[in-house]
């Protein structure tokens, strides 16, 4: 699995669509996280900000 | 295209640790003074440090080192290119600002006896302090928020304000609803970054680089346009560090006994391999890639090394190694070649700055990255986070406001934003972007020469023009990236003319040239570039490096 992986936890806040410092993550129409830019830094502030540990961002695919 | 218009006493270009920093700092001296903040996209982990850090990379401990030593090391990594007064004036604050980091509650370990752990990390001398900090940006954050600072979260700067040869402000570009915000200012303090994402990534990732990607050389190219000086444009950087994913391990490892091996086993670089050992190995003896091995440590140094990496930096790391199988108890880790990257805090690259971080415009200064303060790591985007702040409110004292009409700037950025959405354009900016990182690795990577160089001036400015007119706009985002790609094409130029102004070889295989492959006593200065009578004409000149520290005799134990 690739990309930022998003568990049942999730309750739609979009914490991490706000605060991700490149401004790759959107929410979806049931308010769920994605990764919408193959630009992600792997930086972490997502999954360590998700208020309810829904998510784990993954190395992308080009680089592990 | 909405626009709209705030005031505020110091705008900060860039929220990571110099702009922080300096914000932090404005307030320290005038809870009154008005600061905004210009952040890219969002600033709780912003920058080239979006979480935590390893080191203090430069401080002048007492009884280990005095600020005139630094400076001895300095000269020797940099050739003798290197204004003195600044990287002086950095060091001998370097003690007092971990003084007040430790205050704010960042981490520094001691051992029994109470000292610091401190490194060797330049040519001569030990200057680099452990720090086991995992939350340096929020402890920041957290900081400049509490003091009330304005954050202007998503907002690219575009252009400066500059009212009769003074930096009045800037146009903002919001990067997710294409709006405009005009800001006007009475002193600027650019501290965006250098240019992360320049030549092409061998990994084939555009945003894995050393730092962070998000900066394009903005500050670089707002500066050029407004005016200023700037320097070390010709110091085009690689680093050797973990390979594919570019995260730093070198000295965090060495430094507890792991060696560095070639692809025959040999141990490379004695006691302290430099980028330049590596280089040596992996393209000159095509001995690549390096390794690090640190099986042969007892278990507490890998333990050591594993909570530094994956609690301190980037905790997302661990999974790196995990998924290629890398236990370093029983498995090398392999370094190569990061991509190129123009830099003022791991480089020389920057905006010339004094001692007070005044760029040679007025009102517009410059820290961390965005600054030349050679090579001055962590340490230097503090120290002159701060002093951009002490002179920035010194400076405007004696401003009531300034009337710079925003309606030019504004025209152009619509009109270009238009020209964008109304085309039919028929490539998309990811593509667009890999053609001028691909251009700019094909034409600037050392070893350079002057049939080269030229054709990457001549490619670029064609590109530069081609950008608006060939690329598919949809999105804003691709609005947003069309501006970032503009800005590494204008570094891209000013790169390509400094290099071929510096008719030498210096730095290793920074700037190596192969048609003039020694290096010139008569280089030993600084290459400054500066806009002369439009944007497309690049001035360039020598200039002697201050040496008022070495002068003064100052040199000794």
């Amino acid at each position: 699995m690739y990309g930022l992986e998003v568990n049942s936890n999730c309750f739609g806040c979009g914490i991490c669509e706000e605060i991700c410092p490149m401004d790759c993550i959107r929410t979806d129409a049931e308010e769920k996280p994605y990764l919408a830019f193959d630009e992600c830094w792997y930086c972490g502030a997502c999954e360590k900000e998700c208020p309810a540990g829904a998510l784990k961002i993954q190395i992308p695919f080009l680089i592990c | 295209m909405k626009v709209s218009y705030m005031e505020t006493d110091v705008l900060i270009i860039g929220g990571g640790s110099a702009g922080s920093m300096a914000a932090i700092r404005l307030k320290e001296l005038n809870r009154d003074q008005k600061v905004t903040i210009f952040e890219k996209a969002n600033i709780k982990f912003s920058g080239s440090i979006p979480r935590g850090m390893d080191a203090l990379n430069i401080v002048t401990v007492p009884g280990i080192n005095t600020a005139e030593d630094y400076i001895e090391a300095q000269n020797i990594a940099c050739e003798g290119v290197l204004d003195e007064a600044p990287s002086y004036v950095m060091a001998k604050r370097s003690w007092e600002l971990m003084k007040e980091l430790q205050s704010w509650g960042v981490f520094f370990p001691t051992d029994k006896a109470g000292n610091y752990e401190v490194l060797k990390t330049t040519p001569k001398g030990r200057f680099t302090v452990t720090m086991r900090e995992p939350n340096l940006k929020t402890i920041l954050h957290d900081r400049f928020t509490k003091l009330g600072c304005t954050v202007v979260n998503h907002t690219m700067a575009l252009q400066l304000l500059v009212d009769n040869g003074h930096v009045a402000g800037a146009v903002g570009f919001n990067i997710r609803t294409g709006e405009l915000i005009v800001c006007h200012a009475k002193a600027v303090i650019l501290s965006a970054g250098g240019t992360a994402r320049f030549g092409l990534p061998e990994n084939g990732y555009l945003y894995g680089n050393y730092d962070c990607p998000a900066n394009t050389g903005d500050a670089y190219s707002l500066a050029y346009r407004a005016g200023a000086e700037l320097t070390g444009l010709e110091y085009t950087l690689r680093y050797y560090i973990v390979k594919d994913i570019n995260c730093p391990l070198l000295y965090i490892t060495l430094t507890r006994g792991a060696k560095l091996l070639n692809a025959i086993g040999e141990e490379v670089g004695g006691d302290h391999p430099g980028i330049k050992n590596m280089f040596d190995e992996h393209y000159d003896k095509g001995l690549g890639y390096l390794r690090i091995r640190m099986s042969h440590l007892p278990v507490e140094k890998i333990e050591a090394v594993e909570d530094i990496l994956f609690s301190t930096e980037k905790p997302v790391l661990q999974r790196y190694f995990e998924g290629k199988g890398v236990n370093f108890r029983n498995r090398d880790i392999e370094l190569g070649p990061t991509d190129m990257y123009l830099c003022g805090g791991h480089g020389i690259t920057g905006v010339v700055v004094d001692t007070g971080a005044a760029s040679t415009v007025p009102g517009l200064y410059a820290a961390g990255d965005s600054a030349n303060v050679n090579r001055g790591h962590l340490t230097g985007a503090f120290v002159f986070g701060q002093l951009a702040a002490e002179s920035a409110t010194e400076y405007i004292k004696g401003i009531s406001s300034r009337q710079c009409d925003p309606a030019p700037y504004i025209a152009e950025i619509t009109e270009k934003c238009q020209v964008m959405e109304e085309n039919q354009g028929f490539v998309s900016i990811e593509e667009f972007e890999y053609k001028t990182r691909r251009t700019i690795t094909d034409y600037l990577t050392p070893p350079k020469n002057e049939y080269k160089l030229s054709r990457a001036v001549e490619i670029m400015r064609e590109m530069k023009k081609a950008l608006p007119r060939h690329v598919k706009v949809s999105r804003t985002h691709d609005l947003w990236k069309a501006f970032e790609v503009e800005n590494i094409i204008d570094c891209a130029i000013l790169s390509a003319t400094a290099s071929m102004e510096r008719k030498e070889s210096r730095w290793g295989y920074w700037h190596h040239r192969a048609d003039y492959p020694k290096t010139d006593p008569a280089y030993t200065k600084l290459l400054i570039v500066k806009r002369g009578s439009c944007d497309d004409d690049v001035t360039t000149r020598l200039r002697e490096p201050d040496k008022s520290i070495s002068l003064k005799g100052g040199n000794q134990q």
